[in-house]
């Protein structure tokens, strides 16, 4: 197990190591530069930039100072904003992002599961219908759609929330809708099914037939069960989650990390793309490394390599 | 009606004119139609038949095991004086692991894959014993010895997947006598083993039911398992008994065509071979629509017009002399009417083997 979980680490190391190689090399191959903008600069001030900027160095010496800063998880000053690092912009956007996102999360696991669970029992009945109702829609409607008409009713004609920033609470109820909005009806159909798959295994005929207690069935051989199937995708979900972000952010106009990056794509700030980019890797790989501990214990037929054993 | 073997004890469960329905969007699955039979303390009861034929629903029904779409339309099935079939559930539950207990055909999907099997007995005592997690797991161990699991105190930490088909199915046993149940319901238990493990599985099995003195219902395809563990045997199909009797005597003089069809697709008895049965011509019938007389008729050589039209009675001993004490059949051809087939009806016949 130990050493499972140091194998794994390593490569996430690895992992991240290329991921770095590949987006450094990429940024510089993309033609045009941070600062060949619309406007005009003098070639003195660009110089004057590129030099600021060691643009003129060999680009194996950037490629190797770019390292030497990571691995002090420096990533870098901004291109864009002079006097502002990438690690700066992070960290000021991290709580909007994280927060949303956690929500976003919360819901669509502490929601979405129940509700799956409620359909499931009451199969064919009207809880079950008003669920699988509620999910088809969800899942068939786009976030961007679910935010623009949700922000029109309850921001714009209504007013019971704000249409941007997150001065209270209430700002935080439509992002999340619109965030977790999809994840949380497809969680909901897959619990669903997932619940409904198990109820009908031989090993729950035999915990009834051991004289359980109905609940005892239900929670203790059903439904941790029912559960693997939603843990694998849990690693997607977050991840999705994430680049949802990007858009959410936007659209209600979040100062969170998502839109720093938008805005440093169109602003061709490479540090920033880069290191936005990096950070979201690193994060998405530990988020996986979570969750496929989680499975490793909810499911023991899972098998670890033989270096671990 | 009720069938008295030579016991002279009460039946410990007695199930009368059961009958179960499946209830699906293509219609109603009349799976079991009218089934009594009795088991009394100390014995094996075999229920034959080929597949389809309702002998598991049969003992879902008994132990209310349905899936949710499936309903006991009609009879009773009394176990000590209690019929299961009007039991509250938590009375039912009280029971079910406990005095009645049932061990399924695949030991693969019948053992919770992300519980250690240790747990899984440990949960079926404490269930219906107020005892220790401490004490459950010493019970278990015995278990474990009892059904021949070597190194049992380590064995229990393992989970299913950790077993070989024999090994599982020997788990499935220990649960299954983890509360000592009067009554243990064998749901075609080696069907999914090797030949080889499904005779040492058997012989547990034997042993276990000598020396506890359980009485066992024991359900499968192989007359050959028939032969070699069961007292009495009921034969089913289309969701009716068709013959029952002393296994002696209905391998010796079967008066039920669908019995005879079944032994004469067993190519030597006497060596004992284990024999999954070959089908007779023709298939069983649908049971979203039964046919309104004998379930048989299609495929029986001797069918008369009446047996299409009407589903005859259960002869029994005391109706024609040839059937033996506690001998039973559902065919026409024991109507006091019924012309002359020697295998079947004719007095000629009796004691020949
Ligand atoms: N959940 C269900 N829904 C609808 N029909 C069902 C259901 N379960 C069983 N049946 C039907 O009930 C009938 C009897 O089934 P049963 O399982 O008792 O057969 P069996 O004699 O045990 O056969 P096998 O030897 O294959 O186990 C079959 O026709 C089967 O299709
Ligand atoms: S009742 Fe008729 S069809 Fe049925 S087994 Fe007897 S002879 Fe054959
Ligand atoms: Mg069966």
């Amino acid at each position: 197990m130990i050493g499972y979980i140091i194998r794994r680490l390593l490569m996430m190391i690895v992992t991240l190591f290329a991921i770095i190689t590949l987006t450094f090399f990429l940024m510089h191959a993309v033609p045009g530069g941070p600062f060949t903008s619309e406007k005009q600069v003098l070639p003195e001030i660009q110089a004057a930039l590129d030099a600021k900027y060691h643009l003129n160095d060999p680009i194996w010496l950037q490629y190797f100072n770019y390292l030497k800063g990571i691995a002090v998880l420096d990533l870098g000053p901004s291109f864009k904003y002079p006097g502002l690092t990438v690690n700066e912009m992070i960290v000021e956007g991290l709580p909007v992002t994280m927060k949303t996102g956690v929500l976003a999360l919360l819901c669509v696991v502490a929601l979405g599961v129940p509700l799956g669970i409620v359909a499931a029992l009451f199969r064919n009945k009207w809880p079950d219908t008003l669920v699988m109702v509620f999910a088809t829609i969800g899942v068939a409607i786009p976030s961007y759609v679910v935010a623009t008409v949700t922000l029109y009713i309850f921001a714009l004609r209504l007013g019971w929330v704000p249409t941007f920033g997150l001065d209270d609470w209430r700002g935080f109820i439509l992002p999340v809708l619109a965030l977790s909005g999809f994840w949380l009806a497809f969680i909901a159909r897959l619990s669903r099914s997932s619940l409904l798959e198990t109820l009908n295994e031989d090993y729950m005929t035999t915990a009834k037939a051991k004289g359980l207690h109905p609940m005892q069935v239900l929670f203790k051989h059903g439904l941790r069960n029912s559960l693997i199937p939603i843990v694998t995708v849990l690693g997607p979900v977050v991840a999705n989650l994430l680049t949802g972000s990007f858009v959410i952010e936007q659209i209600f106009a979040l100062p969170g990390i998502g839109r720093h990056f938008v805005l440093s794509i169109t602003n061709r700030d490479y540090t920033t793309i880069m290191g936005i980019t990096i950070f979201y890797a690193a994060f998405l790989m530990v988020m996986i490394f979570i969750v496929d501990m989680i499975y490793l214990a909810l499911d023991p037929r899972i098998k670890l390599g033989k270096a671990s054993s | 009606m009720t069938i008295t073997a030579a016991h002279t004890s009460e039946p410990i469960l007695s199930v009368k004119n059961l009958s179960t329905s499946f209830f699906s969007d293509r219609g109603e699955v009349k799976a079991v139609r009218g089934v009594s039979f009795d088991v009394y303390p100390g014995e094996i009861l075999g229920i034959v038949g080929e597949s389809g034929s309702g002998k598991s629903i049969t003992c879902m029904s008994v132990l209310r095991l349905l899936k949710a779409n499936g309903r006991v339309l009609d009879g009773s099935a009394v176990f000590e004086g209690k019929d299961l079939t009007t039991l509250p559930s938590r009375q039912m539950r009280a029971l079910r692991g406990n005095d009645i207990s049932m061990i399924f055909q695949d030991p693969m999907t019948s053992l919770n894959p992300t519980l250690t099997v240790g747990e899984q007995i440990i949960e079926t005592i404490r269930a219906h014993r107020q005892v220790s997690r401490a004490d459950a797991a010493k019970r278990a161990i015995e278990l474990f010895d009892l059904v021949k699991i070597p190194s049992p105190s380590k064995r229990l930490k393992s989970y299913p997947h950790e077993f070989s088909g024999g090994m599982r199915q020997r788990v499935m046993i220990a649960m299954a006598l983890s509360c000592d149940p009067k009554l243990l319901v064998a749901d075609e238990p080696t069907t999914a083993l090797d030949v080889t493990i499904q005779r040492q599985v058997l012989q547990l099995l034997k042993e276990l039911q000598s020396r506890l003195g359980m009485a066992v219902i024991l359900i499968t395809h192989d007359l050959g398992v028939i032969a070699e563990v069961t007292d009495r045997i009921l034969v089913m199909y289309g969701g009716m008994v068709m013959e029952t009797g002393r296994v002696a005597d209905l391998f010796e003089s079967p008066r039920h065509p669908y019995t005879q069809g079944l032994l004469k697709s067993i190519p030597d008895l006497s060596s004992g071979e284990h024999q999954r049965l070959s089908p007779i011509p023709g298939s069983p019938p649908d049971m979203l629509h039964p046919p309104a007389g004998c379930p048989f008729a299609p495929r029986c050589t001797h069918a008369m017009g009446i047996c299409t039209e009407a589903v005859p009675q259960l002869y029994c001993a005391g109706d024609t002399p040839v059937l033996r004490a506690g001998q039973a059949a559902r065919c026409w051809l024991h109507h006091a009417d019924a012309p002359e087939v020697p295998e079947v009806n004719a007095r000629e016949h009796e004691g020949a083997a």
